[in-house]
């Protein structure tokens, strides 16, 4: 019993210290990006002058920035805050970590220390954001004129680029055809160790999964227009480059999706199945996959479509397709050949868009 | 050993990871031939019995043994072989509803049929003829191109029988198998259960939650009480006193013409 109770006791107290540093470290960013904010606008609205005599740019003042000081400014606020909580009430990261006590529970927002400081750090965020993108209400307003060329051409589409567009559309929608296609065998086989639910019983199938979700994260944290520079360097500007930048997104989405729904399916059939005798191949053949061939459907055809609109925009970097010629046309200012091409990669969106959402609503 | 029990549980224990404490030092043995009822309250530990006795979990205590070889610690083919001899029912029927009634009556045959034939579902035509023969027994013989999903609960849950007697077992592990139908309908389905027991030899141990089934199927019945083996007897031997000693004093029986 006694050292049981010692593991116990120990247990909590880790637990409590392991509490106190995520609410200290949440309110050192959160004190810390404050700080930071304070600085850039009082900087903003001293009327500092650059060497050029000019008012300092938003890019000059993130330039001139102490985050250093910020970072140590932030953590010591964040333990002073966290050392003196009974007197000044949780900090947000506390709150956040640990709940809201009880006796705060029923204090409005204006009488709580963390409540000023939330409504601060949130009017500071907007306007700092401000400055920093460079919003100009004015200009958006009054300057229209330039736009106005753009839109004019766009709705008096030319017929000299409808011949090639056609045919590029075509390369575009078989290019993101033949990119959802290669991916579904290699995403159906990569989503069964990425299920959670079917890697939990042995130590292979748990370093399977953990290899399986790294990779596949990795891989759709990078945007589909740096595969695409990637391949473009690779196998050359075309659409192949593009086929293969949409090839691998699509096997990192389609896997996730995939081991989602076998997530989600309902054990009762697997068991029974195995309870048969069957081997977890057999299992996994009777079991599973029955479940998940319609979502998959599904989700399949759904990803061609996205991969259609994507593959406009590889286009732009020389992935083939449709917006290869798009580039140079926009470049050179021809809105009336651009809104034909527009058009035509509307239409065919908006197409896509119906047919797949008829085909997915008949499999489910 | 001389005459070979069927199941014999040793020891049994089981806790979740969760820590739930669902079957505590459970020793029991079913007889080869019997028609053996599980009786207890919901949350008793009759699922996780019965689930210990095939492995489909893992029991964290004690040992098991189906038709005299050990289960508990067996792996990989030797496990499926013995799995094989223990067919088993579910309260949910647990088919493959996309498949047909067919190929989900061919399933039961998994555990003997050749891997690679086996995974695009095709089954010799000797196992066809079983298949169909099974689903003759269970009185579904002109439903086998179905959707499984199409049938009716009952349906449903005879199609499960005809897929347990497809695995030509020795044994039926059968979890409340009634429990999800109308009433007016549990007697058909355990009819056929009885049925496999009587006319087929096969040992059954069977979850049940109502007297009436249970006086009126059973050989003999265990009753399980907070994971613990609290009663073993006949029907004839149960009374109220025993009623009380399983379900807690505060608990009446639904009806009084099981005793
Ligand atoms: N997968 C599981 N994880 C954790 N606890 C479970 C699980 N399955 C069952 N239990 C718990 O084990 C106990 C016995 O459950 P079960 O065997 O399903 O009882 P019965 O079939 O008699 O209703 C219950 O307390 C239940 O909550
Ligand atoms: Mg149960």
């Amino acid at each position: 019993m006694g050292p049981k109770d010692d593991r116990g006791v120990r247990a909590a107290a880790w637990e409590r210290n392991l509490a106190r540093l995520q609410a200290t470290a949440v309110d050192a960013v959160l004190l810390g990006i404050t700080l930071l904010m304070v600085e850039f606008l009082v900087l903003a609205f001293s009327g500092r002058r650059g060497p050029t005599g000019l008012l300092l740019s938003a890019e000059q003042i993130l330039d001139l920035l102490h985050y250093a000081w910020a970072a140590g400014g932030g953590l010591a606020l964040a333990l002073l805050w966290n050392l003196f909580h009974r007197q000044l009430g949780s900090s947000l990261g506390r709150a956040w970590v640990r709940g809201v006590p009880d006796w705060e529970a029923p204090l409005e927002w204006t009488q709580t220390l963390r409540g000023w400081f939330t409504a601060i750090f949130i009017e500071l965020t907007f306007f700092s954001g401000w400055l920093i993108t460079e919003l100009d209400l004015l200009t958006f307003l009054t300057k229209f004129g330039k736009a106005a060329d753009i839109v004019r051409g766009l709705m008096h589409p030319s017929g000299a680029v409808l011949h090639e567009g056609l045919v590029l559309l075509v390369q575009t929608i078989f290019l993101a055809f033949m990119a959802t296609a290669f991916a579904i065998p290699v995403a159906f086989v990569l989503a069964f160790p990425s299920a959670r639910n079917l890697t939990r019983n042995t130590l292979t199938a748990r370093i399977a999964y953990t290899l399986a979700r790294t990779l596949m994260n990795f891989v759709r944290a990078v945007e589909p227009l740096v595969w695409a520079l990637i391949f473009i360097s690779w196998v050359g500007i075309g659409p192949f480059a593009g086929v293969l930048a949409l090839w691998v997104h699509s096997v990192a989405a389609l896997t996730k999706l995939y081991s989602e729904q076998i997530e989600s399916i309902d054990t009762g059939p697997m068991e029974a199945i195995a309870a048969t005798g069957a081997s977890s191949l057999q299992v996994l053949r009777f079991g599973v996959v029955p479940q998940v061939i319609p979502p998959f459907l599904s989700f399949t055809i759904y990803r061609w479509d996205i991969n259609v609109r994507m593959s406009t925009i590889i286009g732009f970097v020389g992935g083939g397709g449709i917006g290869y010629i798009l580039k140079p046309r926009v470049d050179l200012g021809e809105w009336g050949e651009v809104g034909t091409l527009v058009l035509l990669i509307a239409g065919t969106v908006w197409l896509m868009d119906v047919i797949s959402a008829k085909i997915r609503e008949r499999i489910v | 050993m001389t005459v070979e029990s069927a199941i014999r549980i040793e020891n049994l224990g089981m806790v979740y990871p969760g820590g739930v404490r669902a079957l505590e030092d459970v020793t029991l043995e079913v007889h080869t031939g019997e028609f053996l009822a599980v009786l207890g309250l919901s949350g008793s530990g009759k699922s996780t019995l019965l689930r210990c006795i095939n492995r489909l979990i893992d029991p964290t205590e004690g040992r098991v043994w189906i038709l005299g070889e050990e289960i508990t610690g067996a792996k990989g083919g030797r496990l499926r072989n013995m799995r094989r001899q223990a067919a088993m029912i579910f309260q949910q029927f647990n088919l493959v509803k996309r498949h047909t009634v067919l190929t989900n009556v061919l399933s039961g045959a998994l555990g003997r049929s050749p891997l690679a034939s086996s995974l695009v579902l095709s089954f010799p035509p000797e196992e066809h003829e079983r298949a169909i023969a099974a689903l003759e027994r269970v009185g579904l013989g002109d439903r086998f191109t179905s959707r499984a999903d199409a049938l009716s609960g009952g349906q449903q849950q005879r199609v499960a029988i005809a897929r347990a007697l497809m695995q030509e077992p020795r044994l039926i592990l059968a979890d409340e198998p009634v429990a999800s139908l109308d009433p007016a309908l549990r007697h058909s389905v355990m009819r056929h259960i009885e049925a496999l027991n009587r006319d087929e030899g096969m040992t059954v141990m069977c979850s049940l939650h109502d007297i009436d089934l249970v006086t009126r199927y059973a050989t003999r019945m265990v009753a399980l009480r907070d994971g613990r083996l609290v009663w073993e007897g006949v029907p004839d031997e149960f009374d109220q006193r025993t009623f009380k000693e399983i379900y807690g004093e505060d608990a009446q029986p639904a009806s009084n013409t099981g005793f």
